[in-house]
């Protein structure tokens, strides 16, 4: 008897077996495009992984160089000494700083400042800025005001006619000016200290007696270190704060930087998903061709003897072994490729990079593994199922996979790695569902227009007719195809669409020569000569807006109080006072979306225009009646229109604008915002010499931050969409290798029974420009279908239909997947066809 | 060696029909054929074109199951068995010959024949298989791929496989069908002799009728059933 197929040590043998097919079918060139697409998926992710891990903590700590630490405390009094224990225990350094306003005075000149007072230890993040003179180069530099000294932002010296050397009095104490303040971490960009800024040594505090109580003061605690032990002690502290703490992370620590970082990492993550996602088609189709390969081999395994795990056995450790060569090159090359990308933005970058982690190649390995099994394993799954029978009829193929084994598997590896991408889960369904419900339907789609185009059949010749016979012909290899290029072209459409729309919001949000100065106290009789003083010098402001403070108190006579609870983070802009301007028309860049704005007639009348967002947050409407409390007095005023505003716009924005005339009781002052140009920063002490109560903050340095985050988002957006587009044409091989053999042996056929090389390039033509043409047509419907809830959901822009992508999908299909079709099966007419025949 | 014990029937087909179905309705491919193939005998199938040879030798030999009717093979009950069950029989049993060679291309001529003896866990595979190659006269091509062997190496690559774990039935659908004369009566030789080294049951697909002649025994298909059964 024969030895039994499971007696002495099958397993070990299986696995030899295996390892020899592998090696056979690579040096065969059978798994290269697989591997190929693994690798591109892998390098790509590990890439991507890499460089937005290692730019979201550069960025990040470019944040924390503002806030002066990874976290911010802000207290009224000093806190429990047990707060700052538990901190370090935690692993975290802190450091205390003051912060208050007070008058410093210098002869006759009186001045009020906003203090900050620090101790060896400051800045835990960031460096502190100075220059030697007023407006001159400024410099980093690592210590701080020694007792005695004092550094003030340049636009104090004008004020008090003083220059660095001289003394200021602060309290009882005498200070000797130093250097001239440009940046200080933790207090820079705060728009609400208007006063000019000084900085002094902590312990001048007590020596200066300045501090009462009573006094306004505010007591900061930066802290620092590694993102886990603060994340700890951010949950640990969060509890026990009272409504007079504030806390800021870097991501709340700067609204405008948070904003950005938050888009940025979200459009990265969505890039990368993408580029992994056209990955795994490419996957797919090369597993697919695998997998078709070996029906032959496997039927004759079948015939010797072996089971359906005796296959799986021989061709899952084959895929296993793909995997870990694809991950380790991918992971390997990922991690070189990022570097090159380093290198390229390193004038862009900051100079110090966070260390590349471990968790980014991880995370590149997992996605291929991943990718590997979501993709691969159905198709491969399917050599179970070749009948043996398979040796005599060789038409026999395995029953196709079950499609929802197909979809189930891919789309629950999608939804593992986006979840693991993004860690949204808001991002993930609306992106899958997005991509489920757009493949379903434009599967659907797919087929109908393939059906419509068999109208052409007639009217074509015979060339024409070969190429679009193949396509109807194979309807679900078609249709697959038209998927896969439609999703290659989507998914660059969407990232073309998306990148342009976003960067455009942030761009015009900053022009080049958007305000970078922002002017409050202009006091009422000043402001003409104001207006003349900017006109003289050929700056180009804002308009001048009156700035009145007041409180929301009541919405139709019902008191906000009750309306809404004290922690109702939904109306944290009127818990607080407002400013409240008015205005004979609307702000440039404000927009209508209700109601209208008034009338010249109107004056007079009590109306209030009312901010989009903050009316739907208090439920407010049009035709409600809001009452507004002043120190001295109330007023009523009815909503007549509601509008959007560009926070980030670098102007005066408000959330009350009321008709002419409404405010006039109430003492105003005067705002605007205008644009210097570096060189002339010198301006500034003139205007402050000629109108001494103008608080004039300047906001380069903030813009700079964020216009650098722009540029480097700018930056790494492009890289990415490099690896969207290498995974597509990862896709536009494998799919053209898929149906490659049949093709040689039809072409081989045709050639033999005498068609010549143009008429069968011809077809080939007609036959992937038509696919392409389709394919790019699916693509626009659904890149429309995906952005508008991406849109919607995700970034919340306002959408519109994009015409254009429906002329220039298509034609840039049929342009792009026709060249390379024509190019890709270029081989079937170079081949002799007897060589072909012979090799079947 | 005898690894097989006295079995006397080796193969029996008992009222085997073939129907598949078409787009229309049903195609009757085999009907109601029933014969019993004793050990150690030599049979051909013959018949013409589309008589149903082929499908015969694949119901026989368990590679597909009749849609009427039992088949015996090796003393199981293929109707019994799933396929993984005819799987295992096979592997232990049953030899390949085929008119398409069907060696594994990504293998060497060596590892080709060596390849039913790892599936059936076999110990000193490649010994056996070096002397196997060797007794069809192919020493000096051992690491050559399919490629590189002309049609006949092929084939004989192939019989050197087929008798590697030493069947107790060969079945060989028409095994010089791809071949010149010349070479496929060498072949045919080597096909007749290890079977008779070997003892084996030689169940043979052929429209050859000089071939046929060879055998002990003819089963002549005609329609999908038999119309003679000569010996």
């Amino acid at each position: 008897m024969a030895a039994g197929w499971q007696q002495m040590s099958p397993d070990i043998n299986r696995l030899r077996l295996a390892g020899r097919l592998l090696l056979r079918d690579w040096r065969a060139g059978e798994l290269r495009i697989l591997l190929l697409a693994l690798i591109i998926a892998v390098t790509a992710t590990t890439a991507i992984s890499f460089f937005t891990d290692r730019l979201q903590r550069a960025m990040l700590s470019q944040s924390s160089e503002l806030l002066g630490g990874d976290l911010l405390l802000q207290s009224p009094r000093q806190v429990d000494p047990s707060w700052l224990k538990e901190a370090e225990n935690g692993g975290l350094e802190w450091v205390e700083t003051l912060e208050f306003p007070s008058v410093v005075v210098s002869g006759e000149h009186l001045q009020l400042v906003g203090a900050k007072a620090v101790q060896d230890g400051y800045p835990l993040r960031g460096v502190l800025r100075i220059a030697d003179r007023p407006f001159g180069e400024e410099s980093p530099v690592d210590d701080i005001p020694d007792e005695g000294r004092v550094w003030v932002e340049a636009r104090l010296l004008p004020l008090l006619e003083i220059d660095i050397g001289d003394t200021l009095e602060l309290g009882s104490l005498t200070l000797s000016v130093e250097r001239v303040l440009t940046f200080e971490p933790g207090g820079g960009g705060n728009l609400a200290s208007l006063a000019p800024r000084v900085l002094i040594n902590y312990a001048d505090v007590s020596r200066a007696d300045i501090l009462r109580p009573g006094s306004r003061v505010t007591w900061q605690y930066a802290f620092a270190g590694p993102e886990l032990a603060v994340e700890r002690y951010k949950k640990w502290l969060g509890p026990q704060l009272a409504p007079s703490h504030r806390l800021q992370d870097v991501r709340e620590g700067r609204p405008t930087v948070g904003a950005a970082l938050d888009r940025a990492e979200q459009y990265l993550s969505l890039a990368s998903l993408v580029a992994v996602l056209l990955a795994g088609v490419a996957i797919a189709m090369g597993a697919r061709r695998y997998s078709e390969r070996h029906f032959d081999v496997t039927a004759v395994l079948r015939c010797l003897g072996a089971g359906q795990r005796d296959i799986l056995a021989l061709f899952l450790p084959q895929l296993l072994w793909l995997g870990l060569v694809g991950g380790v090159i991918g992971v390997v090359l990922g991690y070189l490729v990022q570097f090159g990308l380093f290198y390229l933005l390193r004038e862009l970058l900051p100079t110090t990079l966070p260390a590349p982690g471990l968790m980014p190649m991880l995370m590149g390995f997992l996605t291929g593994i991943t990718v590997l099994a979501g993709f691969a394993l159905p198709p491969v799954l399917r050599l179970r199922e070749v009948p043996a029978l398979r040796v005599l009829r060789r038409e026999l193929a395995p029953m196709p996979v079950r499609g929802w084994l197909v979809y189930g598997v891919a789309i629950a590896a999608m939804a593992f790695l986006m979840w693991r991408y993004t860690g949204s889960a808001s991002l993930t369904l609306s992106v899958l569902g997005g991509a489920a419900a757009a493949l379903l339907l434009l599967g659907g789609l797919a087929l109908v227009l393939l059906r419509v185009t068999r109208a052409l059949h007639s009217g074509v010749g015979v060339a024409w007719r070969y190429g679009l016979n193949n396509l109807w012909r194979r309807p679900m290899l078609s249709i697959s195809q038209i998927l896969g290029f439609g999703l290659t072209l989507m998914a660059m459409a969407l990232i073309g669409l998306v990148r342009g729309d976003l960067l455009s919001t942030w761009q015009t949000q900053l022009p080049e020569d958007a305000p970078n100065h922002f002017v409050v106290n202009v006091l009422p009789d000043e402001v003409e000569a104001f207006r003349s003083f900017m006109q003289a010098r050929g700056l180009d402001s804002a308009e001048l807006y009156p700035l009145v403070r007041g409180r929301l108190a009541n919405i139709n006579g019902e008191r906000l109080s009750e309306r809404l609870s004290p922690d109702d983070e939904r109306a944290g802009a009127v818990h607080r006072e407002l400013n409240l301007t008015w205005s004979d028309s609307l702000p440039d860049d404000n927009n209508i979306i209700a109601g209208s704005w008034w009338q010249p007639g109107e004056e007079g009348e009590a109306l209030v225009s009312v901010e989009a967002g903050l009316a739907e947050r208090l439920g407010v409407e049009l035709g409600d009646e809001l009452t507004f409390t002043f120190g001295s007095g109330e007023i009523s005023a009815k909503v007549v229109s509601l509008r959007t505003v560009q926070w980030d716009s670098f102007r005066p924005n408000f959330f009350m604008i009321f008709s002419p005339g409404v405010l006039d009781p109430f003492p105003a002052t005067y705002m605007t915002s205008f644009y210097l140009p570096m060189q002339e920063k010198g301006e500034l002490a003139q205007m402050i010499r000629e109108f001494p109560a103008v608080t004039v903050i300047d906001l380069d340095r903030i813009m700079e931050q964020v216009r650098r985050i722009l540029t480097q988002v700018t930056l790494a957006v492009e890289y990415v969409l490099v690896f969207v587009l290498l995974a597509g044409f990862a896709v536009l091989y494998a799919a053209l290798q898929a149906s490659l053999d049949e093709r040689l042996y039809e072409g081989a056929l045709l050639r033999t029974l005498g068609a010549s090389r143009r008429q069968l390039r011809a077809g080939h033509l007609a036959e992937y420009a038509l696919l392409g043409a389709l394919a790019g047509l699916l693509a626009a419907g659904g890149a429309e279908l995906i952005a508008f809830i991406l849109y919607k959901q995700v970034f919340q822009l306002p959408y519109s239909i994009k015409w254009l992508l429906w002329a220039l999908l298509p034609l840039l299909g049929a342009l792009l997947i026709g060249a390379a079709g024509y190019w890709g099966t270029r081989r079937v007419v170079q081949r002799s066809p007897l060589v072909v025949l012979n090799n079947l | 060696m005898s690894n097989h014990p006295e079995i006397k029937t080796i193969v029996s087909a008992e009222g085997v029909g073939k129907q598949v179905a078409t787009s229309a309705d049903s195609l009757t491919i085999l009907e109601g054929i029933s014969f019993d193939i004793q050990a150690g005998e030599s049979v051909a199938v013959v018949g013409i074109s589309g008589s149903g040879k082929s499908t015969l030798l694949g119901l026989l030999a368990g590679l597909d199951l009749p849609t009427t009717g039992r088949i015996h093979l090796a003393g199981e009950c293929l109707n019994d068995l799933d396929e993984d069950g005819r799987a295992r029989l096979r592997g232990a049993k049953v030899g390949f010959v085929f008119q398409s060679f069907q060696l594994l291309p990504s293998l060497t001529a060596l590892e080709n024949v060596m390849l039913p003896l790892e599936l059936a866990g076999v110990g000193g595979a490649e010994e056996q298989a070096r002397q196997l190659l060797e007794r069809v006269g192919l020493q000096t091509r051992l690491t050559h791929y399919p490629k590189q062997l002309s049609g006949g190496e092929q084939q004989r690559v192939a019989i050197a496989r087929a008798f590697a774990i030493s069947p107790a039935v060969l079945f060989a659908d028409e095994p010089t069908g791809n071949l010149d004369a010349l070479t496929g009566s060498r072949i045919n030789e080597l096909l007749f002799e290890l079977n008779a080294e070997q003892g084996t049951t030689l169940i043979l697909v052929t429209h050859d009728e000089k071939l046929a002649e060879r055998c002990q025994r003819r089963i002549r298909l005609d329609g999908g059933r038999v119309a003679a059964d000569e010996s």
